[in-house]
């Protein structure tokens, strides 16, 4: 197929090297020559007419000191396939342009062709930096849709591990983030402790990564004596070394100056820019859906939800770390609280019958095959949303049911997408530098995003 | 419950109803609309829909409720306002969500759905509007809403609704060379073979037409020399 269209660079001939998606690309470089700034549309807001000029075509530039910079698709700064088309200024951003999908599978199409059990794995695909949140996130969704209650135990071994994710993704973030920052060996010391999370999740899940643990209805068995050992030297031992990170980093000229009125957001900026989850409250705004409307037992535990008000990259730091901690002290008084019983509904439309049941009887057997192929069947025209906290921010999945045993339409609201639209406009006005800083703050998930 | 035509007879008593093969389970009961084990109080929001009928009268064309959600339907043209209304008057100051819904019906086929809260009042509320096939825009919400704009292209790149006066009206997941709107229903669930080129598998190569090559027997030309296997090693 000849590609005959050329991007219009200024200054630059890049000759036919645009042959694959040309009219992706040709779009993509449109907007962002004709885009306005969002200090442009601010500006203009606040005087008059709240129209803001005409954008020409950028003007003559004699010390050729403007750039369009392409970051990504693959860099490893992106933190996955995400691209900035950056138009530049010297080192300073004028303008991005986020260009997302490159790891789009379309779950939201493939869900619709399976039980709402087979969807599952889907989920642990999206944020797969804390697989087991987006599983009860799942999970729960579809439980409000069919009505199905969950025994107390599941609750809480949903809630101790929902938060070892929170624990295990933010972990990563500040690894990650540290090595944005210039601090390779961080990324090792957080990693150790993320593996000692896949430890304890291969001994309660029999999978590290990707857990499918959650079952709909509950979950798929008990913790073991060896689990709950786990996880108890696990809350032992962790405050001690986020004190260890806290002696690193919080006093560490280096990490302050780079993250210190980096990427910042107000509070009315950040509603309007629609952030969640740990950049929300950064930014001062105290919304967490585990407060918000509480889910499972978030409403017997005590703990709080960490508020910033500066709203740059180290008051997201700061956050991220206390809510780290929070998430301990959650995981202590659930472990505390966690009482004796059943883990799945015994209803045979609502949950999968035990191995025992399974092999031993009839009727087991013959549940686990029609919920195989039938699985939970929520009542025709039904919808409902329900959303969880993750560690990216307000995981939500709103589920329309055509009253058979796969879902209508699932929608799911990423916290990864609606952060990353909020990051085209805080990179405007940055240095180029400090993308790196900023994409690493907002910790986006592209698997998430990009859904 | 009515009883599901036979998907195989050739004269169906209502040849308008979609024919499923399999039995729907029953509407929800009225118990359902309140009553759930996962309810919530925040989904419920009777001050506000008494607002909104207040103010813009018929424009709230109907009240729906399921395990204790509130979702109003409002007239798809006047939704800005409707929007504006709830930020400025009724405090729902964080846009949460937006997308679409194919049901697949002879009229207002699609639905856009708004997810709306209000951090002060702790409330979310859904607000909802009909699209028919034969008049597929629908106002654009993100001059009210900033956070609306990535979730619009979503919905259009989608569904392919056209938001007027969307400021930045292109695709989100699918490259613009690509012709159809994944998640309507007559969409396969293995997409339209030839419809987005991939990479050439050489450098100066054609585009791979065929998303399934490798399965169609396609052998990817090798840049490097194979060594030779001794078949006599073995």
């Amino acid at each position: 197929m000849p590609q005959t269209h050329k991007p219009d660079f200024p200054g630059n001939d890049l000759g036919d090297q645009f042959r694959f998606w040309p009219k992706h690309n040709e779009k993509i470089y449109e907007r962002l020559e004709n885009k306005h700034a969002w200090l442009e549309e601010k500006r203009a807001a606040a005087q008059g007419d709240g129209k803001p000029p005409a954008t020409q075509r950028s003007e003559v530039d004699p010390l050729e000191n403007e750039m369009i910079l392409n970051i990504g698709p693959q860099h490893p700064a992106t933190h996955g396939v995400l691209r900035c088309v950056v138009k530049m200024d010297g080192e300073t951003i004028e303008k991005s342009v986020l260009d997302i999908g490159y790891l789009h599978r379309g779950i939201e199409k493939l869900a619709e062709h399976k039980t709402y059990q087979e969807f599952m794995p889907y989920t642990d695909r999206m944020d797969y930096l804390s697989p087991y949140s987006n599983n009860v996130a799942w999970c729960l969704a579809v439980e409000k849709l069919a009505d199905i209650e969950v025994p107390e135990r599941a609750q809480w071994i949903r809630m101790i591990m929902s938060e070892l994710a929170r624990i295990s993704s933010h972990c990563l973030w500040l690894g990650v983030g540290m090595m944005d920052a210039g601090a390779v060996s961080g990324f090792v010391w957080t990693f150790q402790e993320r593996e000692e999370i896949y430890s304890i999740m291969d001994e309660v899940a029999g999978a590290r990564f990707t857990v499918s643990h959650s079952r709909i209805g509950g979950v798929a068995n008990d913790f073991s004596p060896r689990a709950i050992e786990m996880i108890r030297d696990f809350v032992d031992t962790f405050p001690d070394r986020i004190a260890g990170w806290e002696g690193l980093l919080n006093k560490n000229r280096i990490w302050v100056e780079r993250n210190k009125g980096v990427g910042r957001v107000t509070k009315e900026e950040a509603l309007e820019l629609g952030l969640t989850g740990p950049n929300l409250r950064g930014s001062g705004v105290p919304y967490d859906v585990r407060r918000f409307e509480p889910y499972l037992k978030y409403d017997e535990v005590d703990f709080t939800i960490p508020v910033r008000e500066e709203g740059d990259c180290l008051a997201r730091y700061f956050l991220r770390l206390d809510e780290m901690k929070q998430s301990v002290r959650i995981i202590e008084q659930c472990l505390d609280r966690m009482t004796e019983g059943p883990i799945r509904s015994d209803d045979a439309k609502e949950a999968y019958p035990s191995k025992e049941e399974v092999y031993y009887s009839m009727e087991g057997m013959i549940h686990d095959f029609m919920y195989t192929d039938v699985g939970t069947v929520p009542p025709k025209g039904a919808h409902s949303y329900h959303a969880i906290e993750g560690p990216k921010g307000e995981l939500g999945f709103y589920l329309t049911s055509d009253g058979t045993g796969r879902p209508w339409r699932v929608r799911i609201n990423a916290p990864s997408f609606t952060n990353l639209q909020a990051m085209e406009h805080m990179l405007e006005g940055e240095m180029v530098a400090d993308t790196v800083v900023i994409i690493g703050s907002l910790d986006p998930v592209m698997g998430e995003a990009d859904k | 419950m009515s009883k599901p035509d036979n998907p195989r007879d050739e004269n169906p008593k209502n040849p308008e109803e979609l024919r499923f093969h399999y039995t729907p389970t029953d509407e929800p009961g009225a118990e359902q609309e309140t009553q759930n084990a996962h309810a919530k109080d925040t989904t419920r929001v009777p001050a506000v829909i008494d607002a909104l009928r207040e103010e813009f009268g018929a424009v709230v064309l109907d009240v729906e409720r399921y395990a204790n959600e509130d979702t109003i339907y409002v007239e798809k043209s006047r939704i800005r306002e409707v929007c504006r209304f709830l930020k400025e008057e009724e405090g729902f100051d964080y846009f949460v969500d937006l997308g679409g819904i194919d049901n697949f019906t002879a009229e207002d086929r699609y639905e856009v759905f708004y997810n709306l809260v209000s951090t002060e009042r702790q409330k979310r509320l859904r607000l909802k509007v009909q699209v028919d096939e034969g008049d597929m825009q629908v106002p654009s919400v993100t001059e009210v809403y900033r956070a609306a704009n990535w979730n619009e292209r979503e919905a259009y790149d989608m569904f392919g609704f056209s938001f007027v006066d969307h400021p930045d009206p292109r695709r989100m997941y699918m490259p613009e060379d690509f012709d159809y709107h994944p998640l309507r229903k007559e969409f396969p669930q293995l997409g339209i073979p030839g419809s987005l080129p991939l990479p050439p598998q050489t450098p100066d190569g054609d585009l791979t037409m065929d998303p399934f090559a490798a399965a169609h027997g396609s052998q990817p030309v090798k840049s490097y020399e194979e060594p030779a296997t001794d078949p006599d090693s073995e």
